[in-house]
């Protein structure tokens, strides 16, 4: 693949089940990193997965994923395409590194290649202390991580990740985040994380796509859509405000306290942002928190898709 | 490089082209099987009937060495190894029963754990026809029953004409093969789609199992309560065991049991076939990847 | 403020599986999150404040009265449970005046509550639809709506957010701080930390059946002694910055990155160095872009405590 040329290209795809659309006319380029895929529910996720990975041909628009084209060589994208789904799936009866050569294999490797492999697969999820256990007796985590694993054995191009810390606990979320993270900064592969929980998807993912009733409502880099406002600082503080607000004031600052102790400060165009802690040095203020404001995700995508 | 890169690697090698791209399924169908409690026992004894004919096919040469054994001629009409003797193993109320004990252990759990451990969509977001996955599972009901109908059927053939020293069994009967061949395959077929089709009509593998016995028995007994309602030979199509009966009968030309077409019975058959076809197609699409 | 829920010496065991051990703690009004790994006990302290099971040894009290088999406390209690099982066969309107009509009120006042339930959670429109038919958001919300129906001052909740999607989030969240605003005593259980966080600073850790810590998160993690405070800085000189507080001896360590334009200082007196800071970074001409305390979190003072 030459640089420059996209992971997936998506040109006007349309999609009906019947009398619904499921997906009304979807343009969608993605290169390289982390992306997460949001949505409210019903807004065609699920099928939108299903044309990416080559089983359902769009009722319209054409597309290619990998550079392979998704009507023709849905085969060949399959062989490249890790899938790592939200439900629990095993086998009973199998032990992990059986399970994961097993599904190697019918990926179309060889079947010591996919021995071997699923035994390096599984040590890096962190599974490599009970891979020879039987799969009926893992927990939660396990069977997520096992889940990755699989998707993982036969060296994917891409890898589609629905949901991958439902059901579990904190720790166990957290190992999946920082497993997420480690293989999406890795060349070569492109991670596309389907999530509701929009602090996994800040974590970790650089790109979003927003669908909403078939379409893309938004899609582009996190940082770029998320509009970090230049003038707009929040803060919080400690010690007494009441001369350093007043002082800001006296500058052309605006100043807003929110909830929860949060200080909104709007600065005008010629003021240089020393100035704050110029000022809070004046009136011995201690700066606990100073970033620059920008929309929460939660706020984008209730801005796109249009909040109830 | 001193130190080797820890952590996520790539893997450098290349993609198989299989010529047959189920064989891994029916691989693990064969070797879960195996696992499964009762799953050996089972298998031995299910071995017995072909023994036992085999047994028979012996001392048929020796009949002299026996003849302490029967009183009169009687001996040897009873085992006098012709095809009604190959009908006869192959329909045997016991190598049936057998069979369908090894669909339970072996079978049952085919499609349905697959459906209740979501595990479809594994197998399908690998570049894996639906047909290959059908295939694989076919092929591991089918290994089994092929292990108690084809291979004792042509051993049958091979240790007669060994035991004997001549070929007059084939001069005699020269469609004999084919008809082991036929029936063996018909059966085992028929088998497998009838399994494959019990098994995706629930998730639970119980039920499954027990369904799998219930269908086969009480269709015998169903037949057995309208024919003793009404005397017609013709409900004996309602029942499985009697098909497959009949056609055995046809393919080794030995009358048989009941007055019926052999041609009738092998339509049930094929229509409980096709009936499996179509339940399979539907429920494995219905689970396609992502609900 | 008088503690609403009071447990005294609380344990439980099944068997010789240790369920909880030795839970003595008091809740307040407001909310308050439930957090701990796997089989930490959470869902028997929950049990067991409903009086659906009776404790091994310890007392349970909840507004000042003993709740085993208290048919007057239970009425006063609404749990929303983590399972997802319904009578499928009934609508939203049914599910919701069956329930009702158990407390024991007139037929008027069932349909009145049951209208203001349904009006709450948003589900008005969808009353006369079977649950069956019912996405999981709203089978979410009609779990919501039955917890609160008979007007409980006591409203628990297990993992309510499951399942729903961003919006719907938004919703329940809204929904909860409504409970708080009106007095009412919450307590919700989750494992995804940023949800609990969103929605409350006072917690309860329990860890292998027992509280390991209870209150405010950032109270919590000034008393971690082990961990000294992160500050991270980014800012146009960070050698420079670092040079300047070296010196000084509070700051406990000094890390450069992730990236070129960040420094993270450990430091157990934030006081002091924050007091510096300000006029340090004008003295020097240093432009701060930002400063977070990225360990000043509930997914911090988790991974502390439970000795990650």
């Amino acid at each position: 693949m030459t640089t420059g040329e996209m992971n997936i290209e998506l040109k006007d795809i349309r999609f009906h089940y019947g009398k619904i659309t499921a997906l009304d006319g979807v343009d969608l380029t993605l290169g390289e990193g982390a992306c997460g895929l949001l949505g409210p529910n019903g807004a065609g996720k699920s099928t939108l997965l299903r044309i990416l990975l080559g089983f359902l041909n769009p009722a319209q628009g054409e597309g290619r994923v990998l550079g392979y084209d998704i009507r023709k060589d849905q085969f060949l994208i399959r062989r490249s395409v890790g899938y790592m789904p939200e439900d629990d799936c095993l086998i009973p009866g199998m032990d992990a590194v059986t399970f994961t050569a097993y599904f190697g294999e019918l990926s179309g490797m060889p079947r010591q290649e996919a021995m071997k492999r699923a035994h390096d697969v599984l040590f890096y999820v962190g599974l490599g202390e009970s891979r020879y256990r039987l799969l009926e007796t893992y927990s939660a985590g396990m069977k997520q991580r096992l889940k990755l694993a699989q998707a993982l054995v036969h060296d994917p191009k891409l890898l589609f990740l629905d949901e991958p810390t439902s059901n579990l606990d904190p720790q166990g979320r957290r190992e999946i985040l920082d497993l997420i993270k480690d293989i999406s900064s890795k060349k070569n592969i492109q991670v596309l994380v389907s999530s509701h929980i929009l602090t996994d998807i800040e974590d970790t993912c650089s790109h979003v796509v927003i669908l909403n009733k078939g379409k893309v409502a938004a899609q582009g880099e996190l940082e770029a859509l998320k509009e970090i406002q230049f003038s707009l600082y929040e803060l919080r503080t400690k010690g007494e405000t009441g001369g350093f607000l007043k002082t800001l004031k006296e500058k052309g600052c605006r100043i807003e306290e929110t909830e929860d102790e949060l200080m909104k400060i709007y600065m005008p165009a010629d003021l240089f942002r020393t100035e704050i802690f110029r000022t809070a040095a004046l009136e011995n203020v201690q700066i606990r928190y100073f970033i620059k404001s920008r929309t929460s995700l939660e706020d984008l995508f209730a801005e796109t898709v249009g909040v109830d | 490089m001193p130190i080797a890169e820890r952590g996520y690697a790539h893997w450098e090698g290349t993609f198989v082209e299989r010529r047959f791209p189920w064989w891994p399924i029916t691989r693990l169908g064969i070797r879960l099987a195996f696992k499964r409690k009762f799953f050996k026992p089972v298998f031995a004894v299910s071995l017995g009937p072909a023994v036992f004919f085999l047994a028979g096919i012996y001392m048929s040469e020796r009949i002299e060495d026996f003849q302490f054994m029967f009183r009169g001629r009687s001996g040897n009409r009873l085992l006098g190894v012709d095809p009604a003797y190959f009908k006869t193993y192959f329909t045997f109320e016991t190598t049936l029963f057998l069979m369908v004990m090894l669909m339970v252990l072996a079978g049952a759990s085919l499609i349905c754990d697959d459906l209740k451990f979501n595990s479809l969509q594994l197998y399908f977001s690998r570049p894996l026809r639906k047909r290959d996955y059908w295939l694989g599972k076919m092929a591991t009901v089918s290994f089994f029953l092929l292990i108690v109908t084809l291979v004792p059927g042509l051993l049958f053939i091979l240790f007669k004409i060994i035991f004997s020293g001549s070929f007059k069994l084939l001069a005699d009967y020269p469609w004999l093969p084919i008809s082991v061949i036929g029936y063996s395959l018909l059966v085992t077929l028929f088998f497998s789609f009838y399994t494959l089709l019990v098994s995706s009509l629930s998730k639970n593998r119980r039920y499954v199992s027990i369904l799998i016995f219930l269908i086969y028995i009480f269709s015998d007994v169903f037949f057995g309560i309208f024919y003793g309602i009404f005397h017609d030979s013709s409900f004996c199509l309602l029942s499985i065991k009697c098909n497959i009966q009949q056609v055995g009968a046809f393919l080794f030309r030995v009358n048989p049991q009941y007055d019926v077409p052999w041609i009738y019975s092998f339509l049930v058959l094929a229509a409980i076939c096709s009936l499996s076809g179509f339940v399979l197609k539907k429920k494995i699409r219905g689970v396609e990847v992502i609900k | 403020m008088t503690a609403v829920i009071r447990t005294q010496s609380l344990s439980k065991w099944y068997g010789n599986v240790l369920g909880l051990s030795d839970v003595s703690l008091e809740i307040e009004p407001g909310i308050t999150g439930l957090l701990g790994p796997n089989g930490a006990g959470k869902s028997t302290f929950l049990k067991l404040i409903t009086g659906q099971i009776k404790p091994s040894i310890g007392t349970v009290s909840i507004l000042g009265e003993p709740i085993w088999n208290n048919v007057r406390t239970f009425a006063r209690l609404g749990f929303c449970p983590e399972q997802d099982s319904f009578y499928e066969d009934m609508t939203g309107w049914e599910f919701l005046t069956r329930l009702l009509s158990l407390h024991g009120f007139s037929a008027a006042e069932i349909g009145d509550r049951a209208e203001r339930a349904l009006r709450f959670v948003e589900l008005a429109k969808d009353k006369d639809r079977l649950i069956r038919g019912y996405s999981r958001g709203m089978r979410q919300r009609i779990k919501v709506a039955q917890a609160v129906a008979h007007d409980p001052q006591i409203i628990i909740l297990d993992e309510p957010l499951n399942g729903l999607d961003p919006l719907g989030k938004r919703k329940v969240i809204r929904l909860i701080k409504e409970f708080k605003e009106s007095g009412k005593t919450v307590i919700v259980s989750s494992h995804v930390l940023p949800e609990i966080e969103a929605l409350t600073r006072s917690i309860v850790l329990l860890h292998q059946g027992k509280i390991l810590a209870q209150g405010d998160i950032h109270y919590i993690r000034d008393l971690i002694d082990k961990h000294p405070h992160k500050i991270s800085v980014m800012c146009s000189d960070t050698r420079r910055l670092a040079a300047r507080l070296v010196g000084e001896p509070s700051i406990r360590n000094i890390q450069f990155g992730p990236g070129p334009e960040t420094i993270v200082f450990e430091t157990r007196d934030r006081d002091v160095i924050f007091g510096l800071l300000p006029r340090l970074v004008v003295d020097a001409a240093i432009d701060v872009e930002e400063i977070t305390s990225p360990d000043d979190n509930l997914q911090a003072v988790f991974d502390y405590l439970t000795g990650k």
